[in-house]
């Protein structure tokens, strides 16, 4: 069966509950808003396939429940992730604490080498706001991470939040790649070979296959 | 329908669902250089409360924000769509601003998504398709999927793509009938319109003709709108419950005998090696739909050839030792029954508003439910804010004590100052968890939809007396889908607090911190999955799901994410029971997953598919057929003759380390959940006039009926207990015989006392305390079904009777 893509991307949103975890993923997959959303119970994901200089990338971002009693069920999904995005929302100063709490859960049960990104979401909601821009911006700083303002309701930074991530754990991947390769198999800028050594590298790089 | 109309103020217009990335493919009375542009489809709500589906170009929505014009100021906040950006257009605002489409709910008739979900119709007129759209995405199911909590519709009889509109304004489609039939081949269906524009530059020919055979999509309005503005469960159920007012009725007739001797008719062709299997006989007899002992036959010869792949017979000297690899029994096809209706409600209840006979009751209501308007009272005693034996006035006692109470610890949050609050976080979180959630709860239901709404400040309320009631338990995410089909049925504020805390104290093991409890029903889950599905359980376990965590929100808010309203409803008081055994609700699961069971496997779904089809089944489930599944699927594993320990703790079972006849009557907590009901209510012994006939073979046991004062079942007595012992198969013959006895006078309240006849009062040696007793090497137990059906257990055989007389005895 001819595959639809050339990559998978496993990636997940986590983040305190109500920040918009869901409205972000229902953006971006489905380019829509719900003003009448239901809280996340347990975890799903969705799939986009998105273009990436000229591959087709396949997202599979899985949404989880963010009160903190279902961590120990959400945590099993976060194996194999590849890029995560800790989302709080401008108007709740306690998700914006809660991200370090968030980013030392991730360090507890990701991979290490996962890419990560932090959105200030809900950002149309100038005159609730509780978290300036600069504080977002310093945490990510500190951190060293990436960071942007998102709106999910007036689609606001949604895309380029998925592409970044995506863009960078492709980068990523082929500098590792690149890295395992001899020297002179180096060609184009983003060509990407499947991984053709039967060696099996520890990470989920390895089971990004490219075609 | 009316175009145009950005005159109404923003601010009071919600959109309360957009969807991006839609074109104007068609539009009557719009030209045609307004047609393909892209734009956002949304559900709109107006300033009156009324709704409408508007369709807004992308070029008006995504003007500058540094137009001057207030007016369009305010529409810009919409957004910027970078997504679907079309860009360059004129900044002709009254233009742009007459190419908003709208229509409102109101006037919406039909609806249509072809195109594989890229086309999406409308119409508000019969016969013509007035709009059509294209989802650029490819995804106009999701689109319907929320407009269908705005409308109420129904599928056409002969286009599933298409939707109806059920609950019309009445007064319009009156209207509109008179030359709406006229207009259908004078307007243009616009089906074909866009088509006939993109294609009549290349192909004007068989682009014409094409027009011409898709004038076929023309809707006719039939009577479906009618049809479809009753469920057609609703009309099986009042067909069912006429049909046994009607054999009630017959059944009359024969009241004046004094006996009525109902045989249970399958005389069975005795034939050998078959093991200790379940002969369930169920209630299809009654309703005339097959033949009972066809029935049975069929299930003989599947387990029969069942037998013949996996039995290895080994012959002893005695007996013949039968080893079966684990193979289940088949599965009894059980029916629903019809709901707990108003009259018998009333009539199980003595004079002074005890419910006397509680067994039966959720007997009942396990089998069929309970009548949607007596849901309210009967709520209360199942979910033990009401204890069953309290008389009216105890109960009037009962609710002003726990109207107090409930008020007392709304006090104490409510009286809080934001100065305590700011020093309290323990109890700030909670709070902004619980408003979180109420935000975010059911309110696509009219009940709780809209902006401030008041029933969800007591949803809010209620939850928040909760956190103060129960403050270790605090709120946790779910407690609000628990609550919210409680406080719409029940509408009362202390009502629905005390169900709740019920309910509540049902589940509590779901929310506990450490999830110890959710993680003992996934573990238990996949335990019965291995008993009941080994293939799908391995299945499952190769695919790396064997910790059943997909089937999370399925048990931590008791599949309420997974059905209608109505369905919910009559999914958790049939739970409530707690029958036919404990932890029936992880039977709900093995019953649904059970059904998938060839896609899971057939299409070798793995982790994330698997996840995926779980989910998506969410309000695609049949709650009758799962129920009558999950039923059948406990009698399966209860008969099982390899039923092991771990299966029997899960059910709440004594464990057969144990002996049956000691476990029996224990009066510890798996009373509610066993299947003993208890039936002592009779005790008097009765002679007893056993006989038996070999009827040609030793293997086949016969009770014969016995005339008496009393009603009961006439068993072999000790003599005879080595028919059993010896026999491979018990094929048994049961008479029942009633014997109309009135206590008193026929009244309502009598009639609940009739229901004592339907207990055995005689044996022949000893009578155990749950109503079974004992023959030969082991005991019979007997459990009163409810609509008549009697099931007798012998050694883990299981024979159900359907006696029609015990309802006819309570007419
Ligand atoms: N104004 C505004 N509201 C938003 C935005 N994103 C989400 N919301 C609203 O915030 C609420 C919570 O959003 P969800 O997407 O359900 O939050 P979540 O992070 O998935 O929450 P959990 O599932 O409980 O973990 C909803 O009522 C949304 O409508 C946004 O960008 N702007
Ligand atoms: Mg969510």
């Amino acid at each position: 069966m001819a595959k639809t893509y050339d990559c998978l991307f496993k990636l997940l949103l986590i983040g305190d509950s109500g920040v918009g975890k869901t409205s972000i993923l229902f953006r971006f997959s489905e380019d829509a808003f719900n003003i009448s959303f239901i809280s996340t119970i347990g975890i799903d994901f969705k799939i986009r396939t998105i273009d990436l200089d000229g591959k087709k990338v396949k997202l599979q971002i899985w949404d989880t429940a963010g009160q903190e009693r279902f961590r120990t069920i959400t945590t099993a999904y976060y194996r194999g992730s590849m890029g995560i995005m800790l989302v709080y929302d401008v108007t709740n100063e306690k998700s914006f604490e809660n991200i370090k709490n968030w980013i030392r859960n991730i360090e507890e049960n990701a991979s290490a080498d996962v890419e990560k990104m932090i959105l200030g979401n809900k950002c149309d909601l100038d005159d609730k706001r509780q978290v300036s821009k600069e504080r977002g911006e310093q945490l990510a700083i500190d951190y060293q991470i990436k960071f942007v303002e998102t709106s999910a309701k007036d689609s606001l930074n949604v895309e380029y939040a998925f592409y970044t991530l995506a863009r960078d754990i492709k980068a990523k991947m082929e500098k590792k790649q690149e890295a395992s390769n001899p020297p002179g198999a180096r060609s184009g800028a983003h060509v990407l070979r499947a991984s053709d050594q039967q060696r099996k590298p520890p990470s989920w790089l390895s089971r990004c296959s490219l075609l | 329908m009316s175009s145009s109309s950005a005159e109404d103020i923003p601010e009071q217009c919600k959109d309360l669902f957009t969807q991006d990335g839609v074109l104007l493919k068609s539009c009557i009375g719009r030209s045609i250089n307004e047609l393909n542009s892209i734009g956002m489809l949304c559900i709109v709500q107006n300033a009156d409360s009324t709704k409408c589906v508007e369709w807004r170009p992308n070029d008006l929505i995504t003007i500058d924000s540094d137009t001057q014009d207030q007016e369009w100021a305010v529409v810009n906040t919409i957004g910027r769509r970078q997504r679907t950006l079309s860009g360059n257009m004129t900044s002709d605002y009254a233009t742009l601003r007459a190419r908003i489409i709208k229509i409102p709910l109101s006037e919406l008739k039909t609806f249509r998504v072809s195109r594989n979900n890229q086309q999406m119709q409308f119409s508000t007129k019969p016969g013509v398709w007035q709009m059509s759209f294209y989802f650029q995405h490819g995804n106009a199911e999701i689109f319907v999927a929320y407009l269908k909590n705005h409308v109420k519709t129904a599928k056409a009889r002969n286009d599933k793509n298409t939707y109806i509109v059920v609950e019309p304004n009445r007064e319009t489609q009156v209207l509109n009938k008179s030359f709406a039939e006229l207009d259908i081949f004078t307007e243009n269906p616009t089906d074909v319109v866009w088509s006939l524009v993109s294609n009549l530059r290349q192909r004007p020919y068989e682009t014409t003709m094409e027009a011409f055979s898709k004038l076929t999509d023309i809707v006719y309005y039939g009577n479906e709108a009618m049809n479809g503005k009753r469920d057609v469960s609703e009309e099986v159920a009042d067909l069912l419950t006429k049909s046994m007012s009607a054999m009630e009725d017959s059944t009359a007739v024969t009241r004046s005998d004094e006996y009525e001797v109902i045989s249970v008719k399958p005389t069975l062709p005795p034939r050998p090696c078959i093991p200790r299997y379940a002969l369930y006989y169920g209630n299809e007899a009654m309703n005339g739909k097959r033949d009972v002992s066809e029935e049975v036959a069929d299930l003989l010869t599947k387990s029969m050839s069942a037998m013949e792949d996996s039995t290895a017979v080994t012959r002893s000297d005695e007996y013949e030792v039968i080893s079966v690899k684990p193979t289940l029994p088949p599965r009894p096809c059980i029916p629903r029954g019809t709901p707990l209706s108003t009259e018998k409600w009333d009539g199980l209840q003595d004079t002074d508003g005890r419910v006397t006979e509680v067994e039966g009751v959720k007997q009942l209501i396990f089998r069929g439910g309970v009548a949607h308007s007596i849901r309210p009272s009967v709520w209360k005693y199942l979910l033990d804010y009401y204890p069953w034996t309290m008389t009216h006035s105890e109960i009037k006692n009962l609710q002003r004590r726990k109207t107090e109470e409930y008020f007392s610890m709304k006090l104490q949050w409510r009286s809080m100052t934001e100065g305590q609050e700011s020093r309290f976080s323990e109890y700030r979180e909670r709070k902004s968890l619980v408003e979180k959630d109420v935000n975010r709860t059911d309110r696509t239901h009219p009940f709780y939809a809209g902006e401030n709404n008041p029933n969800l400040i007591v949803l809010q309320d209620i939850l928040m007396t909760y956190v103060m009631y129960n403050f270790d338990l605090g709120y946790v995410q779910g407690m609000s889908d628990i609550l919210a089909p409680l406080l719409l049925l029940l509408g009362n504020e202390v009502d629905s607090f005390w169900c709740f805390a019920g309910f509540m104290e049902k589940i509590a093991p779901n929310f506990d911190m450490d999830q110890a409890g959710m993680k003992q029903q996934l573990l238990h889950l996949q335990q019965l999955l291995t008993f009941a599905s080994p293939e799908l359980a391995q299945h499952l376990a190769q695919k790396d799901s064997g910790n059943m965590y997909f089937c999370f929100r399925w048990l931590l808010v008791w599949f309420k994410r997974e059905f209608s309203h109505r369905d919910i409803m009559r999914l958790w008081e049939v739970l409530w029971t707690g029958l036919p055994c404990a932890n029936f609700h992880l039977f709900i699961c093995v019953a649904i997953l059970d059904t998938e069971k060839d896609i899971l496997i057939g299409k070798d779904y793995g982790f994330t598919e698997v996840l995926k089809h779980v989910n998506d089944l969410s309000m695609r489930l049949d709650v009758d057929k799962i129920l009558s599944t999950a039923e059948g699927i406990y009698h399966q594993i209860v008969s099982a003759p390899h039923l092991t320990d771990q299966i029997r703790v899960i059910l709440g079972l004594p464990t057969i380390g144990r002996s049956h006849t000691e476990d029996s009557h224990s009066d510890t907590e798996d009373k509610e959940a066993s299947p003993k009901a208890e039936c002592s209510r009779t005790n008097e012994a009765s002679r007893s006039n056993a006989t038996t006939n070999g009827n040609g073979t030793n293997q086949r046991v016969l009770f014969a009926p016995e005339a008496d004062e009393y009603d009961r079942f006439i068993w072999p007595g000790e003599h005879n207990s080595n028919y059993i012992k010896t026999a491979k198969t018990l094929y048994i013959r049961i008479f029942v015989r009633w014997r109309h006895r009135l206590v008193s006078s026929p009244t309502e309240a009598s009639t609940a006392k009739t229901l004592t006849y339907i207990c055995p009062v005689a044996t022949p040696t000893s009578f155990e305390p749950n109503g079974g007793f004992n023959i030969g090497s082991g005991t019979v137990l007997v459990y009163f079904g409810a609509t008549g059906s009697v099931t007798l257990e012998y050694n883990g055989i299981q024979i159900s009777v359907v006696t029609k007389t015990v309802w006819a005895l309570l007419a």
